[in-house]
């Protein structure tokens, strides 16, 4: 292996080799090592083939900021070679591979380039009609990326709040300093790096023609930090979004971090960006701060002889480092005129390296197969974008380029940042920040390390002020400095290959016929020709392409801008925004009796209730032989989840009168009523019964589903009436179970020794309150599944013990427990409705038979106005029961009743019933077939259309005589 | 995610909250027109400005007004609904009252 | 400098202990502050902060209003457990909320709990955000909790409420989140 002697190399640990493999040979990387590092200090370039034409491609950035890096890990696709630390025994391959990666059988796809225009496969593959589907298939598979391991497990991801009084993002000298001039002034600072060391650019670049600087200031700035108690640091944590009032999501490891800041200040740097000539592609040919990376945190020589490519005095210092550690430097092609620091070019001058100004490369040249870089075609330039006719070839085996910078301005733009291009420096500057979110350093344009370090500290003095506290040093002013970019680092070739996307293989070209096919707004052609849409989203090509697409349509570049930046920032998992799922649920106390009776459990919103007892697949056959139980004998259902409001004062029974449609100020004391609740629409939402317990205690309950909503709209309505009234939420303090069957009396009596439970003395919509097995309850007589029956109210500490004394008492009788299911058919049986299943957001009271609860001897109550213009119109459909022979196609709830052509309703409870011996249900019918006796035809599974003979209500007991009895 | 200052329980997040709808004047139920009825029920104004809302905070069951800017989403001002409804509503006779 | 990379910092374990059935019980009304000062009872003066009782009960203030008072272990809670009793419903604005029923309650102790409540609750339960005396009535894994700093800056306690019907479902979150700081002695699992 071949490294370049210490100092170098911040990130690898010398003495920790690693044994990895990538397309099955075998190398040795070091402990610190990115897998695309490791691989070129073996002389491995080439790491991926190219997304279109299948090009060879090695690394570009060095930071994860590219596509050209992607590889396979065993079990994970599309992982950034330049970003994943090496570790023993790593298994890496190629992707997007057809046959090896050294000799893919598609790189022929390069040379039908011109024939393979933006657009090419939407606008060849589409006709005749249905083709796109035989050549889907065929695309999808040349121009797939990766392979998913369909048998990989689930690992343990989590979330976790995180709180400060300021957030920094990026930990380069800005980063650095801002944390340490904000939390000097007393504020709690979180620090958020990308990169597994503090220091930014410092770590690698070069600010100096000694090459000192950069890291005595580290040293300097780290040591503070480190001491400062006020200072969280994270890294290897992407901040990967800007969301309202600075929450921000920051990804490190398995855990996403949902941080809250107070403040926050963006300082995350630029993006050094690619000069646009042909075969800019080439494995070889990287950013200049690419290869400073390798150099100073990889130990990695990038290359034996060097061209230097740049547009600002950066490329100089970059050429200086690759002197130092013995790379032959053959020209610095400078894109300007003259260096700003007329320094640099003495120092080159001293080391005899040649430089070349007014020129570019017009032309990387190459080896066979498009393998690696060899010599550069360099021409002088004439005019924007243009150069002469003749120029030099210099041999090298590294090109490195640096046209500038664009600001990493994803998270501000996200924030509502506006970028505008500065003419005169040919940047992109930000305005229009939020209030509490700053920035400091490159991304706001300074790059002059003293101005940067200004800039950083009058950011965090200007936040510290904010945060209310005092800043120890005055505000420091910033000296002008040199311009970093040049205008047009975009030379088209004739013969194409100046890539502007390296992710999507686009050339000049595309970009430019983009607009002459007329799509003139960069948005458009960012969708068209799928610019800025691989994985570095735009990082390298939103620049270029908005000076092409400014020059094409004759307009600034502020006019044309770039797209849209969204969240997330970089890829991030499914599993990290899942993370560690909340799945609320809720349980009765009697849940455990309800497992251990064998009970198939299902949800009832996040309740989770007992469907029946016994095994799913004898669900009929369980449902049917409780609900007979019921009917000749006693059964026991815990009700704990019926919604319970206790309403008390002096307007109790006044609030009940505007909220329910019955009236309640002359309801006895002892006895309940059906309440029947309606919003302003008119339409039915709820109901229960209110069992006056005294004269100002009401018990009302609601539907499982909707006592939430409900007592919530009873807290609105009073904020406004301003009643004498406490409504209070008692659901989970209470838990009920209703005993029914023609013995449920008897079962009672066994255990209730202060109550008369005869007829008479506890009639049919009774209310007690007493004992039962030595337990305070409320007890209502009701009716709901149709028999003489009991619910029991008591609090839920005592639930369970209510539950054991109910079936050791009923024993004698031969009690068992039945479940939601069988209650659902019971109760249809006797044709009452459950609000939200045979209701919907139409339905109005007459509708289902119900304006007998609604009483007009009051002057209001919430929907009282809507219901009367709805009643005033003939009705339109009505609830009705049906019924159809046993053995018929048995309808499903949600199945359309037809009228003719037309449909009129719908199929809402639908059951079989073994005490009818026939199947019966619910269903809306147009009023002209509403009459009893009369067919309704029900579409069923399948397009068969059975027909179901209307029946009077109820089903089953007319005379109500078991539940009354 | 936006923070919302609750009058009673300090800034929250967002989520905490559920949304009460627009605070607009009920029109007397009883003598009002079935137009104007039909107004005050099924439409709103939509307003780009500062509009007045129902908020409850969820875990306090707490609910208040809140005035904010439809445009810029910005809340100006959350307060307790004693503030505008300071005696007691009777339906007995004809008047105008808030929804 | 503090990094947070370091999950496996050593820290000595939370202490988790099951509150649910030491009683505990509600009052609401405009009444209620009258009646509970009458009942000897010390009032916190604004809403979301809670006062300890000399007899170690608790009492939380949770709006204009309403009051939720925590037994103390030393009496197992009989002294709450008797103002529950001897309630009824009269011509006063007071209500009895049945706090025990309505909600579960454990008192977790230790000093990274603001740190294990940031896994699962948006508010900042740490100090100086969260003193000692402090009621957050907020949401935490996805559910809706009652906060109550009752222990101290150098030794935080939280005694948390929940919807009791969800007894099972936090229990599981909270003990989720605890394992990351060595989870909960095998003494609190009972």
């Amino acid at each position: 292996m071949n490294r370049l002697p210490a100092p170098m190399g911040l990130l690898i640990q010398r003495d920790q080799p690693l044994d990895f493999s990538f397309d099955g040979h075998p190398y040795q990387g070091l402990q610190g090592d990115s897998i695309a590092s490791a691989l070129l200090a073996n002389g491995r370039f080439l790491m991926s083939r190219s997304f279109k034409y299948h090009r060879p491609r090695g690394p570009l950035s060095m930071a994860g900021q590219d596509a050209n890096s992607l590889v396979q890990l065993p079990q994970e696709p599309n992982v950034l070679a330049d970003a994943h630390a090496l570790s023993n025994g790593l298994a890496v391959t190629a992707q997007n591979v057809n046959g090896t990666l050294d000799h893919d059988r598609d790189a022929y796809m390069g040379k039908f380039s011109k024939f393979m225009p933006v657009g090419f496969y939407y606008r060849s593959f589409y006709k005749p009609k249905g083709m796109w589907k035989v050549w889907e298939p065929i695309i999808r598979k040349k121009a797939g990326l990766g392979v998913l391991d369909l048998n990989f497990q689930p690992e343990y991801y989590d979330k976790a709040y995180l709180f400060t009084d300021l957030a920094v993002i990026g930990a380069g000298p800005a980063g650095l300093q801002a944390a340490l001039t904000a939390a000097d002034a007393g504020a709690k600072v979180l620090l958020i790096e990308q990169q597994p060391i503090l220091g930014g650019s410092l770590t690698y670049a070069r600010f100096d023609i000694a090459g000192t600087r950069a890291d005595n200031l580290r040293r300097e700035l780290l040591s503070a930090v480190q001491q400062h108690a006020n200072i969280q640091v994270l890294t290897e944590a992407t901040c990967n979004a800007w969301f309202t009032d600075n929450y921000l999501p920051v990804i490190q490891g398995k855990r996403l971090y949902k941080v809250r800041a107070q403040q926050c200040l963006v300082c995350s740097g630029s993006f050094d960006q690619p000069v646009i000539f042909r075969n800019n592609d080439l494995p070889g040919v990287m950013l200049t701060s690419a290869a400073q990376r390798l150099i100073k945190l990889y130990a990695v020589k990038p290359g034996k002889r060097a061209v230097v490519l740049t547009g600002n005095d950066d490329g100089y210092l970059a050429a200086l480092d690759l002197h130092d550690q013995g790379v032959d430097v053959a020209a610095v092609v400078d894109l300007r005129h003259a260096p700003a620091d007329q320094a640099l070019a003495g120092a080159l001058a001293q080391r005899k390296i040649r430089c070349l100004t007014n020129s570019t490369v017009f032309e990387a040249l190459h080896e066979k197969g498009l393998r690696h870089v060899k010599g550069v075609d360099v021409r002088q330039i004439t005019a924007q974008g243009q150069v002469s006719d003749k120029g030099q070839v210099i041999d090298c085996d590294l090109l490195c380029m640096s046209a500038g910078y664009m600001p990493v301005y994803q998270l501000l733009c996200q924030a509502g940042g506006k970028l505008a291009y500065e003419d005169s420096r040919a940047e992109f500057s930000l305005s229009g920040l939020p209030q509490n979110l700053n920035v400091a350093g490159s991304v706001h344009g300074r790059h002059q390390l003293d101005n940067v370090l200004a800039d950083a500290s009058n950011a965090a003095h200007d936040i510290a002020l904010a945060l209310g506290l005092s800043p120890a040093a005055a505000r420091t002013p910033l000296r002008s400095e040199a311009q970093v970019n040049f205008n047009w680092p975009i030379f088209p070739h004739p013969k194409g290959k100046d890539f502007v996307d390296f992710d999507e293989d686009l050339q000049v070209a595309d970009i430019v016929n983009a607009t002459r096919i007329g799509y003139r707004d960069v948005q458009l052609v960012k969708r068209y020709s799928t610019v800025g849409m691989g994985p570095s989203q735009g990082r390298h090509s939103a620049l270029p392409t908005a000076r092409l697409v400014a020059w094409a349509t004759q307009r600034n570049i502020s006019e044309t801008g770039v797209t849209t930046a969204r969240p997330p920032f970089v890829a991030e998992k499914l599993a990290h925004v899942a993370g560690r799922a909340f799945d609320p649920y809720r349980q009765t106390p009697m849940h455990a009796r309800h497992l251990q009776a064998g009970a198939k459990m299902m949800p009832a919103g996040i309740w989770q209730r007992p469907a029946y007892y016994g095994k799913a697949e004898d669900r009929d056959a369980c449902m049917q032989a409780e609900a007979l139980h019921v009917r000749n004998k006693v059964g026991l259902i815990d009700v704990s989840t019926l919604g319970g409001l206790d309403v008390r004062g002096p307007d109790a029974a006044e609030l009940l009168n505007r909220m329910y449609t019955f009236a309640f100020l002359k309801q006895p004391v002892g006895r309940s009523r059906y309440a029947l609740m309606t919003n302003e629409h008119g339409v039915v939402i709820d109901d229960g019964v209110c069992a006056r317990l005294a004269d100002k205690h009401f018990y009302v309950t609601a539907t499982t589903s909707g006592v939430d909503r409900i007592y919530q709209q009873m807290l609105k309505w009073n904020a406004q009436w301003r009643l004498d009234v406490d409504v209070a939420n008692v659901t989970a303090a209470i838990c009920a179970v209703n005993v029914a069957g023609p013995d449920s009396r008897k079962v009672l009596e066994q255990l209730c020794s202060d109550l008369d439970l005869s007829a008479e003395g506890f009639p049919y919509l009774g209310v007690r309150q007493g004992t039962v097995a030595g337990i305070k309850a409320r007890l209502l007589r009701v009716g709901f599944v149709g028999e003489l029956g009991y619910e029991i109210h008591v609090a839920a500490r005592h639930g369970l013990a209510l539950w054991d004394a109910l079936m050791a008492a009923g024993k004698a009788f031969d009690i068992r427990p039945f479940g939601v299911e069988t209650q659902r058919l019971l109760r249809l049986e006797k044709g009452h409705v459950i609000i939200s299943q045979d209701t919907d957001g139409m339905t109005h009271p007459a509708e289902i038979d119900m304006g007998w609860a609604v009483s007009r001897n009051k002057p209001f109550f919430v929907g009282r106005r809507s219901v009367d213009i709805l009643e005033a119109q003939p009705l339109k459909r009505k609830l009705v029961g049906f019924s159809l022979p046993k053995g018929s196609v048995q309808p499903l709830e949600g199945h359309l009743v037809l009228n003719g052509p037309d449909i009129s309703g719908n199929v809402t409870s639908c059951e079989y019933s073994a005490s009818l011996g026939r199947i019966i249900g619910l269903a809306y019918a147009g009023i002209d077939q509403s009459t009893p006796g009369q067919c309704i035809p029900i579409r069923v599974e399948g397009g068969i259309v059975v027909q179901a003979e209307v029946v009077q209500l109820p089903f089953f007991d007319p005379t109500n005589q078991r539940q009354e009895g | 995610m936006k923070i919302m200052m609750c009058p009673l329980n300090g800034p929250r997040n967002i989520s905490e909250f559920t949304y009460g709808g627009e605070f607009k004047p009920m029109p007397d139920p009883v003598n009002c027109s079935d137009a104007e009825w039909a107004d005050y029920v099924f439409n709103t104004d939509n307003l780009a400005g500062v509009v007045r809302e129902w908020w409850m905070h969820t875990p306090s069951s707490y609910w208040f007004l809140a005035e904010r800017h439809t445009v810029t989403d910005e809340i100006l001002r959350t307060f307790d609904p004693k503030e505008l409804f300071t005696h007691r509503v009777d339906f007995n006779t004809p008047q105008e009252i808030a929804g | 400098m503090t990094s947070l990379k370091a999950h496996e910092l050593l820290t000595p374990p939370c202490r988790l202990i099951d509150q649910t059935d030491l009683p505990r019980v509600g009052f609401r009304g405009a009444h209620s502050a009258e009646y509970l000062t009458a009942r000897g009872f010390t009032l916190p003066d604004a809403p979301n902060r809670a006062t300890a009782q000399a007899d170690g009960s608790w009492v939380a203030r949770l709006s204009q209003n309403e009051y939720l008072l925590l037994g103390s272990p030393a009496d197992q809670g009989q002294r709450i457990a008797d103002e529950e009793a001897r309630w009824e419903l009269d011509h006063r604005a007071h209500y009895l909320l049945p706090r025990q029923d309505s909600h579960a309650c454990v008192l977790l102790s230790g000093t990274v709990i603001a740190q294990v409540m940031a896994k699962l609750c948006g508010v900042d339960l740490s100090f100086p955000a969260f003193k000692p005396g402090a009621v957050a009535q907020t949401a935490a894994a996805r559910i809706n909790v009652i906060v109550i700093h009752s222990g101290s800056v150098e030794a935080p306690a939280f005694h948390i409420l929940w919807d009791r019907a969800s007894k099972d479902y936090f229990d599981g979150a909270l003990r989720d989140a605890l394992e990351e700081f060595g989870g909960v002695g095998l003494a609190d699992r009972a």
